[in-house]
């Protein structure tokens, strides 16, 4: 494989990474405070949505990476309110809000339907983009390296922070957490508007740097491998790192097997369409077999939590 | 004045039925708010597809044909939610079941008889069972979650659809049309309600709905899907097998989903196209809690998700309410019955404000 | 102690309401500087939810406190660790997965560095004598250095008022020896301590006051040292003591239980194994598991139960039938039941009424089910046979397990099993949080069923009941189970190594020749 090929895949790999790393960082910041929001697919297409149309109607991708960002985190608080605070089976509850999401993303973008935006593309000077070699470190968009200074910001708030610790500590025993005097809600409710701002942001990536136009149900599951991602990292940010770059090269596979002839047109397109979905499950099935001893899941995840007071 | 929580010690009858039916009221109310500010005539939206679709008697064959797969799928759904068992990839079994029943059909397409449409319906049953079964196989021995790999599933069903009807069974004759052959007249469901569009798939969802019922209020099997899903460890005591319980769970919520495949494959479509997922295996997830996981609940509420079906594209054609404002009301109606359940296990108290000691 | 000081801690008219309970029914009592203040009452007399209130986990419905002179309300414990209040939990309030560090910060309002910390740490380790590692994750402690990290964060706030919540309950005597030390040290600094407990001798030992709590009232103060035990027992429970009453024969039959070199591996991450564990229980004997809670109790009574298979189908023989690779149906049918330890979600299920609970183990034994279909008679009529012979306090077999209290759900289970009349019943806890009314009855309803030919197995962490109950007693420790041991004739002492883990095979021995000894010398 040639030189430039092979940095073409990693440029392609990156950026089909992102919207799964940014997502599944802040589900793992959810997890870690003991809710599982199985609602990310939602929260990415309400992003996804607000954040095309905003862009589209203002022309200024920040804009519309801002209001991404909002707009997961106010349906994001649809299941905070009824899971935190009305006690709701949280995975209904998460599947309702990926239904919602989906039902509101193809209702509000029906009018921007066929529209096209520019792609939100790398803000380096083009002798740095354009070069053969350092274009692959160059050549993205700022949400990419955004999704890599988050990686870093998860890890240092939850290791080395006191909010982190806390956090921690209710996703472990809530009971004690609250007998202590934390309030497990807050806490809580912090944690999830940061997942729907998260999962905002991760859905707006698909319009803004993959393919610059609304196209309804265009995060087709990624969502859900994002969750299956927090998995497979053990909860770690940076394995999800990791994790996410795989994923990403197995969707770069895709593109290309679909693009380029040869060996690739041996096997059927839609088994390479398949492949992100079978690579999923056989994740989970290598975390299953390796996690003999210390699962390191938080204690408290998905359970519900209602002081009687 | 301030309001608190307070644990019920006993889940509340009442508000276990009450709350399903304040949850669709409730729901008309928001949309028509909800479309009215987004630039629908909301009350018109709401009248469409709440009661045009009960009023116009010409619509009811409609709700029957939608509602049966809803129910058979929700029927298999709620007893896996039951036993804390989350397979939510209903939709892949539907479509595997659908193809298994689909295949089955092409290969005896040159032959007749009436046992064509029991073997295809043991074809749908099998493809749906085999589809699950893989999510059943890890769960029970390597504790991989069933939520994420139900639905991963169902996306590879997806492609394999695509993968059989624009490959191995398109039609010779379809002039390229994405599609298998229609099939011969046996291997399509009977009408049952002459000069209707109702097939034998509704009675059979009675029927199924029915048979669940008493299987889970009065037999043991049902008594160990309660037990496992609501205090695992005292089923384990009780000398109930979780992996079985999975394992059973699964089956029949997979089995049934791919038998609802079968019958709309044999039903409405008569021939396997791309178009042949209809959000069906979602929407079932819906009908299974506003149904309260009870069979005859779940009957109920297939009719009003239909309902919903129906009138949204009834509202499509009246006033140009686009068909994914239907997803929005389902996803509402789920969101109510949600919140809703709080009522069932607690009360809401009202307590007066506490006599403040001054500090000085 | 200034006898012109305030008092450090004063309650007036304390009121708390619950959903059908008076919790707390016009509280008050005084707490001097540097005093030791007993708060005794059963399990259920409403003394948790004073102290939670007092540390502002709960609100009163009505009352005042007043703290050192002044009027005192907190609302959550962060305010009362400000006013210099700590608390050791009864269920520790710790996080299993983080360091001893961490759960100590967590512990702390300011915002010191973990470094800061871990001095500070230390220091207050050396002033009083307690040994920890600051990097140790918690889940891999003992009870006992558990306990240690409560302490530390208690202390580390300099606390004018220290409220132990049953802090003895699940350590060993000789822990309690030291931990008795560190509260004498710290009241003559002049901190009051809090001590709420039902354990009347340490009470008598420790303590320079009492308030005694029964049904959410106070019903006596009074200076334990010049109350005996009895008396102290007797305004507790609001009645006189019933004694087991036990006939005189000590004659056993067959061996009807025989476990041997029984064991099984952890099964999750906080688990203990089981190790070569070996024991038999004879027709008409109750043998009693002594031990400190988390050595392997729970795994003993889930392998005995079937809900863990045992690894040769030889480990467990009922009555001369191999029964190791029996699962919990077939043990019940060949005539072992059992009762674990947690009464909601294990023993029974709390959403389900009473005649499914029944149906839950009684099923085979008592024929409630019929070609797969459940006998809505005859379980309703099981259910209400055990209401009436364990007089349980309940609407009727309608009702939901989890409606009922824990001492009549308690009653309600043991009934459920003893009425199937198994040859060998296997209990956890029996009577652990339910009220002394209830307790009596079912260890009377014990010591009948083995005079009525039945052998049982009794694993508790309460010594008093096993000496009060059993013939036979023998220490689990770390996965362990000692030698079996005659009651009679018993030393506390060897028993409290037993559980601390003294396990040296020769210190044993020697204890175990000493007590023949002894017992022989009583004969003669």
């Amino acid at each position: 494989m040639s030189i430039d090929i092979t940095i073409a895949i990693i440029i392609t790999m990156v950026g089909a990474s992102t919207p799964l790393l940014l997502a599944a960082l802040g589900e793992l910041v959810v997890e870690k405070s003991g809710v599982l929001n199985l609602g990310i697919e939602g929260m990415m297409l309400t992003g996804a949505v607000v954040g095309f149309a905003v862009t589209y109607d203002t022309g200024n991708p920040w804009l519309g990476i801002l209001a991404a960002a909002f707009a997961g985190m106010a349906v994001s608080m649809l299941f905070a309110v009824l899971t935190l605070s009305l006690s709701s089976n949280q995975v209904a509850t998460g599947l309702a809000l990926t239904i919602f999401g989906t039902g509101f993303s193809a209702l509000f973008g029906q009018a921007y339907t066929g529209k096209p935006i520019a792609l939100f593309k790398s803000v380096f000077p083009d002798s740095l983009t354009d070069d053969r070699f350092l274009r692959v470190f160059f050549d993205y968009s700022p949400l990419v390296y955004f999704s890599l200074f988050m990686v870093f910001v998860v890890w240092w708030f939850l290791q080395k922070t006191r909010a982190g610790l806390i956090l921690r500590a209710v996703g472990e025993n809530d009971h004690s957490a609250h007998s202590i005097g934390y309030s497990v809600a807050k806490v809580r409710y912090g944690a999830v508007a940061f997942g729907g701002a998260m999962a905002g942001i991760a859905g707006a990536c698909f319009p803004l740097i993959l393919t610059p136009q609304w196209v309804e149900g265009l995060t087709g599951g990624r969502g859900w491998i994002a969750l299956a991602l927090v998995v497979f990292a053990a909860w770690r940010p940076g394995r999800l790192l990791a994790g996410a770059y795989l994923f990403g090269l197995i969707a770069t596979m895709e593109l290309y097997a679909k693009a380029a002839g040869g060996a690739f047109r041996i096997l059927p397109s839609e088994l390479w369409a398949s492949l992100p979905y079978l690579a999923t499950i056989a994740v989970l099935v290598m975390i299953s077999m390796r996690r003999t001893k210390s699962s390191s899941a938080p204690a408290c995840l998905g359970k519900p939590f209602m002081p009687n007071n | 004045m301030q309001f608190r929580l307070e644990k019920r010690a006993e889940i509340s009858r009442s508000m276990l039925y009450f709350t399903p039916v304040a949850a669709v009221l409730l729901t008309m109310i928001m949309g028509a708010i909800i479309f009215t500010i987004l630039g629908f005539n909301g009350a018109v939206a709401v009248r469409e597809i709440f009661l045009t679709p009960l009023t116009n008697s010409l619509k009811w064959q409609d709700l029957a044909v939608k509602s049966a797969p809803l129910i058979i799928i929700a029927v298999g759904l709620s007893i896996g939610f039951r036993a804390n068992v989350w397979n939510i990839g209903a939709e892949g079994q539907y479509i595997a079941g659908g193809l298994a029943a689909t295949g089955v059909a092409l290969i005896t397409h040159q032959m007749s008889g009436w046992w064509l449409l029991p073997l295809m319906g043991v074809a749908g049953i099998l493809g749906g069972m085999a589809w699950v079964a893989v999510p059943a196989f890890l769960r029970v021995k390597l504790n991989v979650n069933e939520i994420l790999t139900t639905l991963m599933l169902t996306y590879v069903a997806v492609q394999l659809l695509n993968f059989l009807v624009f490959g191995p069974w398109k039609s010779p004759t379809s002039f390229g049309q994405p599609q298998t052959v229609l099939f011969n007249n046996d291997q399509i469901l009977p009408y049952i309600i002459p000069g209707t569009i109702v097939q034998a798939g509704a009675p059979i969802a009675i029927f199924i709905a029915i048979f669940a019922w008493v299987l889970m209020s009065k037999s043991i099997f049902g008594f160990q899907i309660r037990t496992v899903g609501t205090a695992p460890n005292a089923a384990r005591y009780g000398g109930f097998s979780a992996n079985q319980t999975i394992w059973f769970s699964l089956l029949i919520g997979g089995g049934l989903a791919g038998f609802a495949g079968m019958l709309e494959v044999a039903g409405p479509f008569n021939r396997m196209v791309p178009q042949f997922p209809t959000n069906y295996g979602f929407t079932a997830i819906i009908v299974a809690f506003l149904g309260r996981l009870h069979p005859v609940g779940v009957m109920v509420a297939g009719i009003v998700l239909a309902i919903s079906f129906v009138g949204g594209e009834i509202a499509q054609t009246t006033i140009g309410l686009p068909n994914a404002a239907v997803g929005l009301f389902q996803a509402l109606m789920l969101f109510l019955i949600l919140a809703g359940d709080i009522l069932v296990r607690y009360r809401i108290k009202r307590v007066g404000q506490k006599s403040e000691v001054s500090s000085s | 102690m200034p006898d012109n000081a305030p008092n450090r801690l004063e309650l007036n008219g304390i009121t708390k309401q619950f959903p059908g309970v008076l919790a707390n029914d016009t509280v008050s009592f005084n707490i001097a500087p540097g005093e030791i203040h007993a708060l005794l009452g059963e399990n259920g007399a409403g003394k948790s939810t004073l102290v939670k209130m007092i540390y502002g986990i709960m609100k009163s419905d009505a009352g005042s406190m007043v703290w050192d002179g002044e009027p005192f309300e907190v609302s959550n414990p962060k305010e009362a660790r400000a006013k210099g209040i700590g608390m050791v939990f009864q269920h520790f309030s710790l996080f299993e997965a983080l360091t001893v560090l961490e759960n100590i910060a967590l512990g702390m309002d300011g915002s010191l560095s973990l470094k800061e910390l871990e001095t500070k740490v230390v220091e207050v380790m050396q002033a009083y004598g307690l040994t920890l590692q600051p990097d140790r994750m918690v889940s891999s402690l003992s009870v006992g250095e558990r306990q240690r990290i409560e302490i530390v964060r208690a202390l580390l706030l300099n606390p004018k008022l220290l409220i132990m919540d049953e802090p003895t309950s699940v350590l060993t005597p000789q822990e309690v020896k030291q931990l008795f030390t560190t509260l004498r040290q710290l009241a003559s600094e002049g901190c009051s301590i809090l001590y709420i407990s039902h354990k009347l001798n340490e009470i008598k030992e420790l303590c320079h006051n009492a308030t005694i709590l029964r049904g959410g009232k106070v019903v006596g103060e009074c200076n334990p040292a010049e109350e005996t035990s009895k008396s102290m027992a007797e305004m507790m429970i609001g009645g006189s003591l019933k004694e087991i009453s036990k006939g005189e024969t000590n004659i056993f039959g067959d061996v009807l239980l025989n476990v041997g070199s029984l064991s099984l591996a952890k099964s999750h991450d906080f688990g203990t194994a089981l190790k070569d564990i070996s024991f038999e229980v004879r027709q008409g004997e109750i043998f009693g598991v002594a031990g400190v809670a988390g050595n392997g109790q729970n795994e003993l009574l889930a392998v005995l139960s079937g809900e863990a298979l045992a690894k040769g189908e030889d480990d467990i023989i009922l009555h001369g039938k191999s029964i190791g690779h029996f699962g919990p149906n077939h043990r019940r049918k060949v005539g072992l039941c059992c009762v674990p330890e947690e009464r909601n979600g294990h023993a029974a299920v709390s959403d389900f009424s009473l005649s499914d609970n029944a149906i839950l183990t009684a099923r085979h034994r008592k024929n409630l089910v019929k070609t797969g279909m459940i006998l809505n008679g005859p379980s309703v009529a099981y259910a209400d046979e055990i209401i009436k012979k364990f007089g349980v306090m309940a609407t009727g077999s309608r009702a939901n397990a989890g409606s009922l209290s824990g001492g009549n759900l308690q009653k309600f289970i043991m009934g459920r099993e003893i009425l199937q009349v198994p040859e060998v019943l296997v209990v956890s806890q029996p009577t652990w949080g339910v009220d002394a009314g209830a307790a009596a009855f079912i260890h009377q309803a014990l010591v009948d069923m083995a005079q009525a030919g039945s052998a049982i197995v009794v694993i508790s962490q309460d010594l008093d009941e096993l000496l009060a109950l059993c013939e036979t007693i023998s220490v689990i420790n770390e996965g362990t189970l000692s030698k079996a041991m005659e009651v009679k004739g018993i030393s506390i002492d060897e028993v409290g190594l037993l559980m601390g883990g003294v396990h040296g095979a020769n210190n044993v021995d020697q204890a175990n020749d000493i007590d023949k000894e002894v017992s022989n010398a009583v004969q003669a």
